[in-house]
């Protein structure tokens, strides 16, 4: 088997990774779908969203301090079964191809609003993919490298759009307005949007954590969490109850009102922003479609799996396209299934691995100490 | 060298790279330039003429020339729908419709007879459509709207936008963007309001002037004997503060044109008749679930926007007022504004209280005193000054909720702010009348203004 590439990252490299996993489907539509059922409390409902997310960090963590080195392949196949290890990693495949493809198909039919509205499948198919597929055949350090690089002026269009948008009319969400039927179906519905964490769990053996680094994580995170929760405040602060005809947050935060009409429009700022956050989700989500893929088929290479992730996804769109509802819409309805199946029932599978080898670790070395004794 | 290009010939991203060269390049250069395809459109006006809309579409066409005059075109089409009536001023310009640039969009005054959300649907669809559209309606046809900012663009390199734009700063101040529009219309209350523009014939125009001539006069004469607010409002009778334009109306041709004749799928070369102008008389028109239910007077714009903070340089004038042995008028600009509000229920009254910090500067002194520049005097507000002052105030805000009362509607936020402060007593209250339109009409106001000279 020629594998992906194999290059172990850095602290840093995977906490600017987790931030761009964290902005994937939450900086353009999501906001105005939270907001059609939960109004301005889907603010909270996100607030949720994270604090569930967050709380899979320190399995992550100690997952990675029990079996530093493993794959987390490996270490599935060792405590439950390969055969319930192929399984997961089938549904692993198909998870984070939906992820790529629902990133793709938001962020196209943006670009399509804003620069050119007739279709233009193909030019975006081919600004994208051959990009992504090269990230993927390099490997992971070299596109984690890129991110980092690109990292700090992603950052900077990020809270340039925040930032500008304090120039237009603002006016604090009415909060608590929507019922608790409301507020939990939104949690549930968006569960798919999240999750930001398992790819970390995919490329456990790849990083490389020295001691006292983990705190970076949850600086990293939080920093990602705060700004998708600041661009909701100022989203729904500039639209309230428009909100919901708004599908593009982090451009129409940047549109000024009819004072600054003639400044003319500064959106190229969030669609530069935007492009390079997509391409950067793109090749995380390839990346892990083919680490995905090549885990359950390891005698190919990471050329078949990057050929079959371009195939799926090119069959998927086909299947979609011009269906941009379709798409989103079922996100909504079947996606959150495998979505809490991938993003909490894997971290609990991992915790209880985590708490068994403890145990058994525990009573290895009382037996240990017990057998000394009696020696 | 050699070995550079082989160690990148070996790079597969440099292969794709020039591939996509090798495909792309002779199509880019050999394809047509965008404008050869697109038309810019700037503003767009739909109108309705025997159960058909007509979309007018001033569409900006660049074009190799020396100036840039004739570069803009009033484009339009007929049909059973606003998208088809795009489609047909579509075809009539050869081109795709671009809205992307379209800062204004006008409707005729007669379309608001009838829900207009639902006649500008198309638009609020058509995500290309910046949200700061300014949204403004018209006593005549949008399409002569457009012809007459065409030529005044042209004449004076005046924009209808900028012009649009000055009133959004300067008098609406609450926003009257499409957006704003949605915002209103969206709210419980389901109102709004929007910008209004006169468009008069030369002939309407200086009768008009004459008209205002008689009001200043008769509103003088008011103001001598009473204070009737006709001409004692914001000091700026109708006549003085128009903003007019005269442009002839002319043709790419050069011709004149006017009253203009757009066919199902015809372009908008149109023919004229007279001259026309455009009349900022900075009034807007409030909209009740879509439909114009009142048009507002500058005044009562200002008497709306009085709780604005953002609402400054409004000229308030009071009379009569004794100044060694002489009566004169005061004109004074509101030069900075702080607002405080509060609301409350007592005893099961919705009681919304408002207390308005003035910095007021003296403009104007008008009537026969000696002294012009040094009146270290006037700047004072004398107690006389200040009590007529806030009488005027009060009764500009008086009269301007008296609309809003009588429309059953609240472009002012005053139920949003009860929600917000008092959400329990106020949904208790609304449950008990009923009716959330009619709660302004319950409202207790209760209004103290600070005065200081500025």
């Amino acid at each position: 088997m020629k594998e992906i590439k194999e290059h172990t990252i850095s602290a840093r490299q995977a906490c600017v990774i987790i931030v761009m996993c964290i902005f994937a489907n939450k900086i353009l539509l999501l906001p105005s779908l939270m907001y059609e059922k939960s109004k301005a409390d889907a603010i909270f409902a996100i607030l949720i969203l994270f604090a569930l997310d967050l709380i899979v960090l320190p399995i992550f963590f100690k997952l990675k301090q029990l079996f530093p080195n493993e794959k987390l392949y490996n270490i599935l196949s060792r405590k439950i079964s390969p055969f319930l290890t192929k399984l997961i990693y089938l549904i692993f495949s198909a998870y984070f191809m939906f992820k790529a493809l629902l990133v793709f198909s938001v962020t196209y039919v943006y670009f399509k609003q804003q620069i050119y509205q007739d279709e233009f499948l193909f030019l975006a198919i081919i600004a994208f993919i051959p990009v992504i597929n090269h990230a993927t055949a390099v490997g992971l350090r070299s596109f984690a490298r890129s991110i980092e690089l690109l990292f700090s002026i992603v950052l900077l269009g990020f809270i340039a759009c925040l930032a500008f948008s304090l120039f237009t009319q603002l006016s604090m969400p009415i909060f608590f307005i929507s019922n608790a039927k409301n507020f939990f179906t939104t949690i549930y519905e968006h569960t798919f949007a999240f999750g930001d964490y398992i790819f970390l769990f995919l490329i456990i053996d790849k990083i490389q954590i020295k001691k006292g680094q983990e705190k970076n994580f949850y600086f990293y995170s939080l920093l990602g969490m705060g700004l998708i929760l600041a661009l909701f405040f100022l989203f729904y602060s500039k639209y309230q109850i428009t909100s919901f005809m708004h599908n593009n947050a982090l451009a129409d935060i940047l549109v000024f009102s009819v004072q600054f009409n003639a400044i003319g429009r500064l959106d190229i700022i969030a669609m530069l922003t935007v492009m390079v956050i997509t391409l950067f989700q793109l090749e995380i989500y390839n990346y892990a479609f083919s680490e995905s893929f090549l885990s359950l088929f390891p005698k190919l290479n990471v050329y078949y799996s990057i050929a079959v992730f371009d195939i799926l996804f090119a069959i998927l769109y086909y299947i979609f396209i011009g269906k941009y509802e379709i798409l989103v819409g079922s996100s909504d309805i079947w996606s959150p299934v495998p979505a809490i199946f991938i993003n909490y029932i894997i971290p609990l599978i991992c915790l209880i691995i985590i708490l068994i080898e403890l145990h058994l670790k525990k009573r290895k070395k009382k037996d240990q100490t017990y057998l000394s004794n009696k020696k | 060298m050699k070995k550079f290009f082989k160690g990148c010939l070996k790079n597969p991203m440099v292969i794709v790279f020039i591939l996509i060269l090798i495909f792309f390049m002779p199509i880019a250069i050999y394809s047509p330039g965008e404008n050869k395809n697109r038309g810019v459109v700037t503003a767009v006006g739909i109108d309705k003429v025997d159960e058909l809309y007509e979309v007018s579409l001033l569409t900006f066409i660049p074009t190799a020339n020396q100036t840039y005059k004739d570069t803009n075109s009033v484009i339009s089409g007929k049909g059973k729908s606003v998208a088809d009536a795009i489609y047909k001023a579509q075809i009539a310009m050869g081109r795709k419709v671009g809205l992307a640039h379209a800062k204004t969009t006008i409707v005729n005054e007669e379309l608001l007879k009838e829900d207009v959300a639902t006649h500008i649907d198309y638009l609020s669809r058509v995500a290309s459509l910046p949200e700061n559209t300014v949204f403004i309606c018209s006593n005549k046809t949008a399409k002569e709207v457009l012809e007459t900012s065409k030529t005044l663009e042209s004449n004076v390199g005046l924009k209808l936008e900028q012009l649009i734009g000055f009133n959004a700063n300067n008098l609406y101040v609450t926003d009257t963007s499409l957006e704003a529009f949605y915002k209103g219309y969206y709210s419980d209350v389901k109102s709004s309001i929007i910008g209004y523009l006169t468009i008069m014939d030369e002939n309407e125009v200086n009768g008009h002037a004459t008209q205002d001539e008689n009001n200043s006069t008769a509103s003088s004469k008011n103001s001598d004997g009473s204070s009737d607010s006709q001409g004692s409002g914001s000091g700026n009778n109708e006549g003085e503060n128009i903003v007019s334009q005269k442009s002839v109306e002319q043709n790419s041709t050069g011709q004149s044109s006017g009253q203009s004749e757009g066919q199902a799928g015809g372009g908008g070369q149109s023919k004229s008749t007279s001259s026309k102008q455009i009349l900022n008389q900075g009034e807007a028109v409030l909209l009740k679930n879509g439909k114009l239910v009142q048009k507002l007077s500058i005044e009562q714009l200002n008497g709306i926007n009085l709780l604005n903070p953002k609402a400054l340089n409004q000229i308030v004038t009071i009379n009569d007022v004794k100044f060694e042995d002489k009566t004169l008028s005061f004109n004074f600009r509101i030069k900075n504004k702080k607002v405080l509000t509060s609301t409350k229920f007592e005893n099961g009254i919705p009681i919304y209280s408002a207390q308005l910090i003035l910095g007021l500067e003296l403009v104007e002194i008008v009537g026969e005193h000696e002294e012009i520049k040094i009146n270290t005097e006037f700047s004072e507000i004398t107690p006389e000054i200040a009590k007529k002052l806030d009488y005027q105030i009060k009764k500009e805000f008086t009269d301007a909720l008296k609309v809003l009362r009588e429309n059953k509607t609240d472009v002012i936020g005053i139920n949003d702010k009860f929600f917000r402060e008092n959400r329990n007593s106020y949904l208790k209250y609304i449950d008990k009348i009923k009716e959330i339109d009619n709660f302004i009409n319950f409202v207790n106001f209760k209004l103290s203004l600070i005065i200081q000279p500025d």
